[in-house]
């Protein structure tokens, strides 16, 4: 009982700080306030660590298993205990072993992996973008001003282009944008309240 | 051949070559200003020389080739103010890459380490480490990258909280600059812009509306835009070309596949 109730007391405790602090140019209201911030840091480094030590110990248990594609495994442990050598042992900075492989190895893996968006783009927007119905027409012609007009093509065809292309990111896309922000915003304070109030207990687990 | 349902691998041929070989021709093309890169220009324009500027780089390595011309540009220009940089990043990966784009800069405009720019490097848990630097920056980064006390250096040691912060430049692939304005903007009143890629770009347009954000650089076109202000041709006026044929080509595609699919219909 005690197990569920304390973390609730704890919860409830700091999240009436978390609030009152923010009226409050006490000192000794701001030093807390400092002090907790300091208490975060920390605990997210903490975080980080176990990140690692997991991340290892599930593709170890793949190795060591034998299961299917166990042969990524290897290179992920090795990538990290690599990178996590040199750059303990070389630093981080300019010339050093560690940016090298930062700059020749992780840079262009991780840049052709996200370019490979454009081509899944491409096949997406050849496939999807069909003049099915009126709305469907509306999205169509919308998409097509805006990737006119978010290039110079698109002004050299016509200076009406970009202008079309910014009304509709101001007026009809931010409307839109701004209605979901209010509903996060809403929920967010909603999730919260029941946070702090001990209605939401999600994040205790299951048990 | 059904023009409606063309292979998926020579979709994948033309948008290669459509960006690929736009990048081996140097044809730089002409490119207006939009508002929003405008403001972000005019406010680091309108700062006095050796006030300070916050660069907090917020990016991974994958979207480098995007959001790399987007910091040079806005580095220049703040090294052209003869500004005072704090560099910082909140992403891991961002560390090193933002060092490297300001001390190669640097070394361009003769700028020195603890006189001109420090780095501070990183940080994890962003939302604290944002609030945190409200009340102390060196309570939360005690030392710099370099493992140098930065408060040492005279240059710096005026450098306590936002207060003393003309500008932070959140520059990132992802809604970093969100927190930015949410925690240092709304609770600490700083001013905030912002560097992103294009796509993130609409998620600001709100923000940049109601003042929360000065304004943003979104993507190689807005680094171009920065980039014809500062009145230089850099990589975003070079990715210009690259970038409007490969929206043409996917816009010529979308254009086939609906008159091939009318006409099937028929």
């Amino acid at each position: 009982m005690l197990a569920k109730k304390i973390p609730i007391a704890v919860c409830f405790l700091f999240g009436l700080f978390g609030l009152a602090q923010y009226f409050s140019p006490h000192p000794a209201a701001v030093s807390a306030y400092s002090t907790v911030l300091d208490w975060v840091q920390i605990i997210f480094a903490f975080t980080l660590l176990v990140g690692v030590v997991s991340l290892l110990q599930i593709h170890l248990g793949r190795v060591s298993r034998r299961e299917k594609f166990w042969g990524y495994s290897i290179v992920t442990i090795v990538g990290v205990l690599v990178m996590a050598f040199f750059g303990f042992a070389g630093g981080t900075g300019r010339g050093t072993a560690f940016m090298w492989m930062f700059d020749n190895m992780q840079v262009p893996i991780q840049s052709t992996v996200f370019a490979l968006l454009a081509f899944f783009v491409a096949t997406a927007a050849y496939r999807g973008f069909r003049l099915r119905n009126i709305e469907a027409g509306i999205l169509l012609a919308a998409a097509i001003i805006i990737m006119l007009g978010r290039v110079p093509v698109g002004e050299m065809i016509s200076a009406r282009i970009p202008e079309a292309a910014e009304w509709i990111l101001n007026v009809p896309s931010m409307s839109a944008k701004r209605a979901v922000l209010i509903g996060i915003g809403l929920g967010s304070i909603t999730t919260a309240l029941r946070v702090i109030l001990g209605i939401e207990r999600s994040y205790l687990g299951r048990n | 051949m059904d023009l409606s349902r063309i292979d998926r691998r020579i979709i994948y041929l033309v948008i290669a070559v459509a960006v690929a070989v736009p990048l081996l021709i140097k044809v730089p093309l002409p490119v207006s200003v939009g508002p929003e890169v405008r403001k972000v220009f005019g406010e680091i324009d309108g700062l006095p020389a050796r006030k300070f500027i916050m660069m907090s780089f917020d990016f991974e390595a994958s979207s480098m080739a995007e959001i790399q011309p987007v910091a040079e540009a806005l580095i220049r220009h703040a090294f052209e103010k003869d500004l005072r940089i704090v560099g910082l990043a909140l992403f891991s990966e961002g560390t090193a890459i933002g060092y490297n784009i300001i001390s190669a800069l640097a070394d361009e405009y003769g700028k020195s380490y603890g006189e001109d720019f420090i780095y501070l490097g990183f940080r994890p848990q962003y939302v604290s480490a944002i609030l945190g630097m409200g009340e102390r920056i060196d309570q939360v980064y005690p030392l710099d990258y370099l493992n140098n006390d930065w408060t040492d250096f005279s240059s710096f040691s005026d450098v306590n909280n936002y207060r003393d912060i003309s500008l932070v430049v959140s520059i990132a692939d992802g809604s970093l600059p969100t927190y930015w304005v949410e925690y240092a903007g709304s609770r600490y009143g700083q001013k905030i812009a912002a560097g992103i890629t294009a796509v993130m770009a609409t998620s600001y347009y709100p923000y940049t509306a109601s003042g929360q954000l000065v304004g943003f650089v979104g993507g190689l076109k807005g680094a171009a835009e920065y980039e014809s202000l500062l009145g230089y041709v850099g990589s975003g006026h070079r990715g210009m070309l690259a970038q409007s044929s490969g929206h043409l080509a996917i816009i010529a595609l979308v254009v086939l596949a609906n008159i091939a699919a009318l006409r099937k219909k028929k």
